[in-house]
């Protein structure tokens, strides 16, 4: 989960970071809530906001109606700011870029510094961490050199308090940048792009991802999900969804999305698609479907395409085959003698046919 | 030959009074591995539904039985990281673990324990490791399943999927090939070991004619593959599938159907994964199909 910049910076503060004095506003703002000069920040979870219209300064406090009425009005790669961050101008000698994150070449924590901050950093110094070890001093004044930095007191310890957050709140990328150092040469915290881990946060989300097509998908398996999204894309096919179910979910689970799935306007067909499972349950999962699909209205008449392998595969196809003749739903059923992508070719087929 | 379990494989399941665990002892026994013991804390006494023993610790469960050579972590989320640690702290030299949604931090810690004591680790979101007709170890391939899916053979298989090791395999299997051993190292952004550990066993292994591996979308462990065969480490012919090509006009970022499937721009998509792959001489699938195809030219 990709946090805001004020909650980040909240973050930061809990840790010890120091973070420019500020006042989060809602559009029935009116006036700046703080002195000038101040900067007006929009709070969507993008980078590089500054280059794409979503911050601005303002010296004095008559600027402030027209400035936030920009920023508010400017959607930054489709986001929509639902606060400001009103903050304090710093005044900075310097700016430095600073992150902690895991580097799946190492497989390690990684700090990586910049001497030189602001937008669109990208040669950092990288230095390997081991978890266990941490960031002690002798390491932060290593790194530190390593950037062509001067390890003073205040810049190792808002090193070590980024990691104390990092490691606390098991974070997947903590950064500041810019850093700004102050003229005392203290540092305060310009930005804060953190990112939480969704195992800590949110262990139960499941990826759902709208494509806008007409071919809704229910998938099984992270893996062949993706591969057969590719293959529905090359036979020409028009996803409507990307969503994925795995780990033998209970029918109940497989019920309620695929009433979400169906619940797309629009749909011209159905592909219900996985490879051979070790031991997802395959009776139970195309239960849910068919309980899910009763549930649906108005009731799909457009073709469904279902090609599963795994336990119990051909109970559950007999039982495809009673509701189909029994319901009259529009069932296209195929085992593991049909490969996954030839009926991504069969589910395109019927589903643009029919008009 | 084969790699990583074979039939000296002697096992420990760590949650084998959960759900998971059980069915796993039940399957592994089915295919004739034995699981000897099992590690639930608090239930130290007590037998399985299989007679096979119970221990309060890991420790305790050596002490009883010392021939344990690898152990099965199933427990939930919460305790995966810890229980992993207990196995790799007391030298069990493989340590699998099925359990999924391990946050990245604490997976961060079972590899550095891990690379300190030399013990080799596979997962998280493993769905296990087989080696047909000798071992398996985890969820891989039903017992309904597991001979049709899975055949003695040449070819290693390599996957961060647990479906398409499955997948891949019965279709090689139905090509009239087989397996040597059959691999899901799972789909988490770090992983214990990965697609380069396992292609440097295949190497030394004799069995092993030819590798295929399945890839996705995010990471750099495909890419670390492509630059030791381009680096010759790696010389028996490597045949890649790589998903999630439709994502790239997708938002960065946007997590996929495993952990580790982020979706990135330039280096780390499914088009730079093929690239690299491809200019390093290994042959590219454009379908799960398309794998045996390929194995004929190469075997």
């Amino acid at each position: 989960m990709n946090l805001l910049e004020h909650e980040g910076k909240a973050l930061l503060a809990k840790y010890g970071i120091s973070i420019p004095k500020g006042k989060l506003i809602t559009p029935r703002t009116k006036g700046s809530p703080i002195a000038t000069p101040a900067v007006i920040k929009s709070q969507v979870p993008v980078g590089d906001r500054g280059r794409k219209g979503g911050i601005t300064v303002i010296h004095k406090k008559a600027e402030f109606a027209q400035a936030a009425s920009r920023i508010w009005d400017t959607a930054i790669d489709g986001h929509i700011p639902q606060h400001l961050l009103v903050e304090e101008a710093i005044t900075s000698t310097s700016e430095r870029y600073i992150s902690l994150s895991y580097d799946t070449t190492t497989r390690a924590p990684t700090l990586a510094i910049n001497a030189k901050g602001g937008s669109g950093t990208a040669k950092a110094s990288l230095i390997q961490l081991n978890i266990f070890i941490g960031l002690p001093d002798f390491l932060a004044r290593e790194a530190l050199v390593a950037a062509g930095l001067t390890p003073s007191f205040p810049l190792i310890s808002t090193l070590q308090n980024l990691w104390q957050l990092f490691v606390s709140e098991k974070a997947i990328l903590a950064e500041i940048n810019p850093l700004f150092e102050l003229k005392d040469g203290s540092f305060v915290a310009g930005d804060a792009k953190v990112v939480l881990d969704d195992h800590v946060v949110a262990p139960e989300a499941r990826p759902y991802v709208q494509l806008g097509g007409d071919i809704a998908i229910l998938a099984s398996g992270g893996g062949a999900s993706m591969i057969n999204l590719d293959a529905l894309m090359k036979a020409g096919g028009k996803p409507a969804n990307y969503v994925e179910y795995s780990g033998n979910p209970k029918s109940d689970v497989v019920r309620i999305l695929t009433r979400q799935v169906l619940s797309q306007p629009n749909l011209k067909g159905c592909w219900v698609v996985g490879g051979t499972a070790n031991f997802t349950d395959i009776y139970e999962t195309l239960l849910g479907f068919v309980e899910g699909l009763r549930s649906v209205k108005p009731r799909p008449t457009y073709p469904i395409v279902i090609r599963r392998d795994g336990p119990r595969q051909r109970e559950a196809f007999a039982m495809l085959e009673k509701v189909a003749k029994e319901e009259g739903f529009n069932f296209h059923l195929y085992g593991p003698e049909t490969p996954m992508s030839e009926s991504a070719t069969t589910i395109v087929k019927l589903a643009y046919q029919q008009k | 030959m084969s790699i990583l379990v074979d039939k000296h494989t002697v096992a420990l399941i760590q949650g084998i009074t959960g759900h998971e665990g059980s069915r796993a002892a039940s399957e592994m026994l089915h295919y004739n591995t034995p699981v000897i013991a099992g590690v639930t804390p608090g239930k130290g006494g007590q037998k399985t539904e299989h007679g096979i023993p119970v221990y309060n610790s890991v420790e305790e469960a050596l002490r009883r039985h010392p021939t344990i050579n690898a152990s099965l972590i199933a427990v939930p989320p919460r305790f995966a990281a810890d229980a992993a640690m207990e196995a790799i702290w007391n030298s069990i030299p493989l340590v699998n673990i099925l359990t999924e949604k391990i946050p990245v931090a604490d997976v961060s810690r079972i590899i550095a324990l891990g690379r300190q004591q030399g013990v080799q680790v596979i997962g998280p979101s493993s769905v296990g490791i087989i080696s047909p007709t000798q071992a398996k170890i985890g969820a891989i391939g039903a017992s309904e399943l597991v001979n049709r899916v899975f055949k003695k053979g040449s070819v290693g298989v390599i996957s961060k999927s647990g479906g398409m090791t499955a997948e891949i395999s019965r279709i090689i299997t139905e090509a009239g090939l087989g397996q040597s051993t059959a691999i899901g190292i799972g789909g988490d952004v770090l992983l214990g070991t990965t697609f380069l550990d396992c292609a440097r066993l295949f190497e030394k292994d004799k069995q092993t004619k030819a590798i295929v591996i399945f890839g996705e979308v995010g990471g750099s462990y495909e890419e670390e593959l492509a630059d030791a065969i381009a680096a010759k480490e790696i010389t028996k012919p490597v045949i890649a599938l790589i998903a999630g090509d439709f994502s790239h006009s997708l938002p960065q970022g946007t997590v996929l159907g495993h952990a580790g499937a982020i979706v990135s721009q330039g280096k780390g998509s499914a088009k730079s994964k093929i690239r690299s792959l491809k200019k390093a001489g290994a042959l590219i699938a454009t379908t799960p199909e398309n794998i045996p195809v390929l194995l004929k030219k190469v075997l």
